[in-house]
């Protein structure tokens, strides 16, 4: 057996949403705006299961992780709209975690929340259980794009996030905002990055609008063409938020956040250091042992996984506990990782980050050789002022790599990937 | 093998519309008469490619001996020629035909007579053949056997008052279908004693025993050992190896007028021994051979690109392989300033050149890229000289040409009467002739029309197909070359010529050509980071042009723990796609890009 590095981090996925964003294709489901009636309760109507039920399930999943017997640095609850939790029903999720793998006590914790959908009460219940940081999804501060995006909550909802927020005292936030929306002006990008300015976030996620298929935006819009900003102008909003807000005194730290020094986040970091994750939760990913699995994107699908491995988990008589790494075969989606496949992964996702590859890490991995077919492969790009290969590291030079990123990861994967 | 007078041979082949059951019937009478046991038995046994199978089409033929005690209590021989089902190898099926005094005409009883049927019963009943209706699928609840009966005799003039019914899968009728072909099918002719005269009706090349020659001794015999000559290449060899096809190989030592058998005599390649070619003794000639050879010309034409250059050789090497098996396929090396080195390949047919694309492409592994198909054109020069010109590229100036002339095509379509009108404005579109139409039976016509062949090869198959929900079927035949007003149009992508995507078009067309066709590339060639003007010419002058926005952004935004996966995924493809590409000056062209001529909205 390998020696892999042990899992520090683990994701958790809240699924639930009041309702679904116009460009998402995340696995969530949809509860409605009843689910803010009487947090915590379980919900009454067509949905696939409640909130108390699914919360049941992820605690069994977590009840059933390998143990590293490291304790978690990171922690990140992602969505969906975690803040649709119950203050209980969070506490209950990171007590599981933090019996079955242990949470450090300077571990980061993160949450994602949607405005609109907490009070004063519950986000101090959240800080209690032990949430230290928090990602607050406004996209845009103009009322025409949040409805064009399908958002559920108001500019006056984000307010009032933000007021609780700095009630609380919350050690660490964040914001989200999308670039290139249906409509969206240049001015009106402005505008957004200079409110957000004011507001000073520690941490900023700034995402160019991708365009999914099996979304509304998808059979809506084509990317390019209008009503959606040509190209060249989400381009420019690149730009423009590459300037005003590195001018603000924020770290351009990964092709889509920023963040005040000392505020990057440690969870995410992890992803783009190729270092392992736990996933747990319908659609999460894990990556262990070199392995990604996806779980069932389907509540109910998850929920009979889940089961499956948990009575296997009490058949398997005298198995070591915490063997549940050998769960693959149950696998949707694995991806047994060959050398080929881990350059490449380390690539595309070291290259996110503005600090770029370490050559030598690099070379302690793959060989020298790889190195240097890399440099040969990324030495026309230079010139174009696009990248930059020093002598200890390589990276993207910030706007203009990051823009064209891809243009130059497709080389690399043309260069070294199989077939 | 027993030996058997010629009065108890039947030779016979099948002739029926694909998908109408023909593999079927004939799995089915190799397995009634023990031929081929059940355990040996694959599904349609003779179709041997794997292209075959899949296709459920015939492409190259085969045959089978079979014996069968009729109910008169007499051993007989049943010889099943399997005739190609497909328009671009009507010679081969007039070979087969030519080898058989009988025919059995399988039409499915729930569809009915199909124009490809159509013109291989008129081609048997040139070649004086017994027909014998089978009305097959009986057993299929939208079976209407009389409705499909009264159109047989109705179209074809055929007497339907003895059709078999049958349903070849559920074995129904095919006792009778035996029976039949015993009874109604001539013997051949007892011509024993006279000189040597056996007909190929296909062969195909093995690695170890060199070409195998199937054919049908038509007079005199012929024994393992025996020198024979083949009139029409004038080439001579000894038989190595004689045999009957029972459907399996086994050798003989004679084989005498009205069999039908295999040789092998360590022929090198197939067109030594063509198929329509006369096997005669080389020490006792016949003083003539059997009538209707022909040797089988290319009409569609393209160039193969390897997408790699260093797959030339590889190219070079599986081309040279099929050939051995493939008396049509013609290939000459061809380079061009876009593409690099390749080959100029000339077909039979759409069909011909797709099976080859696809043969090179999954047996030899190979990443090609392939031109628009073009046909022949016939150049005369001011000088007075007639130039054959397979590639647009190689057109004289028009400063020194007196004409062009394209090869036309008759092409006869059947479909129900409510598709006649979108059949005729697809051909009026394609430049066709109308010739004629007749209402064959209450909801079927049929349609003639001459055409330019170019016109036909682009996608002019798909668009009947489509334009009558599958419904109406076709065949064409060549009828000669006719002068047109036809121009070259010349594309010009990033300012350089790329001559595979030129095209000869006429020049009433020209304009809406080349406007479609720049808007398509524009759609199928990738941004780059540079603005790529797209044109099209004729000589000097402009008459279309577009131009690809350089790129802008490419990014992935978010690549989260869940998102690397699907991100790696995209990449890769894109990676692929790029490999795939063909690099023409500083611009990568795409595939697709080559054929685009072919998915015009005209």
């Amino acid at each position: 057996m390998p020696n892999f590095p042990v899992p520090q981090s683990a994701y958790l996925h809240i699924p639930f949403c009041r309702r679904r964003c116009y460009y998402c294709d995340f696995p969530i489901a949809v509860v409605g705006d009843r689910s803010l009636l009487a947090p915590g309760q379980p919900l009454q109507g067509n949905n696939s299961g409640t909130i108390a039920q699914y919360v049941e399930m992820l605690c069994r999943e977590i009840q059933l992780a390998p143990v590293s017997g490291q304790p978690l640095e990171t922690v990140f609850l992602g969505g969906g709209t975690p803040s649709l939790l119950s203050v209980s029903q969070l506490s209950h999720i990171l007590d599981r975690l933090h019996e079955r793998l242990g949470i450090a006590a300077t571990a980061e914790i993160s949450m994602e929340m949607d405005p609109g959908t907490f009070d004063l009460a519950q986000l101090q219940g959240y800080r209690a259980a032990g949430v230290n940081r928090v990602s607050l999804g406004i996209q845009a501060f103009q009322p025409e794009l949040l409805q064009v995006c399908g958002r559920s909550h108001t500019v006056e909802d984000i307010q009032i996030a933000l007021e609780l927020i700095h009630q609380v005292e919350v050690p660490s936030f964040g914001l989200d905002l999308i670039s290139g929306l249906p409509h969206q002006t240049l001015q009106q990008w402005q505008d957004s990055l200079e409110q957000a300015i004011v507001l000073n976030p520690h941490h900023l996620s700034c995402y160019d609008l991708t365009i999914e298929s099996m979304t509304p935006f998808g059979r809506q819009y084509k990317p390019g063409q209008h009503p959606l900003p040509s190209d060249e102008t989400a381009a420019q909003m690149y730009r423009l938020a590459q300037q005003s807000l590195t001018t603000a005194g924020y770290e351009h730290y990964e092709i889509s956040n920023y963040a005040q020094p000392g505020y990057q986040c440690r969870h995410n970091r992890v992803y783009w250091e190729n270092r392992p994750f736990y996933g747990f939760g319908m659609g999460a990913t894990s990556y262990l042992q070199e392995e990604r699995f996806a779980r069932p994107r389907k509540t109910r699908e998850y929920y009979t996984w889940v089961e499956a491995i948990y009575r296997r988990e009490s058949d398997a008589e005298g198995r070591e506990k915490g063997e549940a790494f050998s769960l693959d075969s149950d696998a949707a989606t694995l991806h047994s990782a060959s050398t080929s496949d881990a350059l490449l992964d380390t690539l595309m996702l070291g290259l996110r980050l503005a600090e770029g590859l370490s050559r030598r890490d690099l070379a302690e991995n793959f060989g020298t050789a790889i190195v240097e077919k890399i440099c040969r492969c990324l030495a026309p790009y230079e010139p174009k002022g696009w990248l930059e290969i020093g002598s200890d590291r390589i990276r993207l030079i910030d706007p203009e790599g990051f823009l064209f990123s891809n243009v130059i990861l497709i080389d690399l994967f043309e260069e070294f990937g199989e077939g | 093998m027993t030996d058997v007078p010629v009065s108890r041979i039947r030779n016979f082949s099948i002739i029926a519309h694909i998908d109408h059951g023909k593999s079927t019937l004939a799995d089915r009478l190799l397995q009634v008469t023990g031929a081929v046991t059940d355990r040996e038995m694959k599904e349609q046994f003779l179709d041997n490619m794997d292209l075959e199978r899949e296709r459920g089409i015939t492409i190259k033929l085969q045959a089978a001996r079979m014996n069968y005690t009729a109910k008169d209590g007499q051993p007989y021989v049943l010889n099943l020629i399997d005739t190609p089902g497909h328009v671009d190898f009507s010679y081969e099926v007039s070979r087969s035909l030519a080898a058989c005094e009988g025919a059995l005409l399988v039409v499915d009883a729930s569809q009915g007579v199909e124009a490809q049927t159509l013109a291989n019963v008129y081609l048997a009943l040139e070649h004086n053949l017994e027909i014998i209706p089978v009305l097959n699928k009986i057993d299929l609840p939208g079976a209407e056997p009389e409705r499909v009966k009264q159109e047989i005799e109705e179209i074809i003039g055929l007497d339907c008052s003895q059709a078999i019914l049958a349903s070849a899968k559920e074995g129904i009728g095919v006792p009778e279908i035996l029976e039949a072909i015993v009874h109604l099918v001539p013997a051949p002719q007892d011509t024993v004693n006279d000189p040597l005269r056996a007909l190929i009706f296909d062969s195909y090349y093995d690695s170890y025993r060199g070409v195998i020659v199937y054919f049908r001794v038509m007079d005199g015999t012929v024994k393992k050992g025996d020198r024979v000559r083949l009139m029409a290449s004038g080439k001579e060899f000894d038989i190595d190896e004689l045999g009957v096809l029972s459907p399996n190989q086994v050798q003989v030592n004679e084989l005498h007028a009205g069999e039908v058998g295999y040789l092998a005599a360590a022929i090198k390649a197939v067109t030594d021994a063509r198929v329509g070619d006369t096997i005669t003794l080389a020490n006792a000639r016949a003083t003539t051979p059997l009538p209707g050879y022909v040797e089988a010309k290319p009409m569609v034409f393209c160039g193969m690109f390897p997408t790699d250059a260093d797959q030339y050789e590889d190219l070079r090497e599986a081309l040279e392989k099929l050939k051995l098996n493939d008396a049509a396929l013609n290939y000459e090396p061809e380079t061009s300033s876009a593409m690099g080195f390749g080959f100029r390949c000339g077909f039979l047919g759409l069909l011909h050149m797709e099976i080859v694309q696809e043969r090179l492409e999954r047996e030899y592994n190979l990443d090609l890229i392939i031109t628009a198909p073009s046909v022949i054109y016939r150049v005369t020069t001011l000088k007075g000289e007639v130039l054959y010109i397979d590639n647009p590229s190689k057109l004289p100036d028009p400063q020194h040409r007196e004409q062009i002339e394209e090869p036309y095509v008759q092409v006869d379509m059947i479909t129900p009467q409510e598709y006649v009108g979108t059949l005729m404005e697809l051909s009026q579109n394609r430049r066709g002739v109308f010739k004629d139409m007749k209402y064959l039976t209450p909801g079927r016509t049929t349609l003639t029309y001459e055409l330019p062949l170019a016109e036909v090869v682009t996608d002019f198959f798909d668009q009947m197909k489509s334009r009558s929900r599958g419904y109406a079927s076709m065949e064409y035949q060549l009828i000669g070359y006719r002068e047109n007003p036809l121009v070259k149009l010349d594309i010009l992508i990033n300012g350089d010529p790329v001559d595979p995507l030129a095209a000869i078009v006429h020049r009433d067309k020209a304009y809406g050509v080349g406007r479609a066709l720049t808007e398509k590339l524009k759609e199928l060639i990738p941004r780059h980071q540079f603005k790529i003007p797209i044109q099209a010419t004729i000589g000097s002058k402009v008459i279309a042009s577009e131009h690809i926005p350089a790129l802008r952004k490419d990014v992935l935004a978010k690549c989260y723990g869940g998102d690397i996966s699907r991100k790696k995924k995209l990449l890769q493809k894109q990676a692929k796609g790029k490999k795939r590409m063909k690099s023409v000056g500083t611009v990568d062209v795409p595939q697709e890009a080559f054929m685009a001529v072919l998915r015009l909205d005209q």
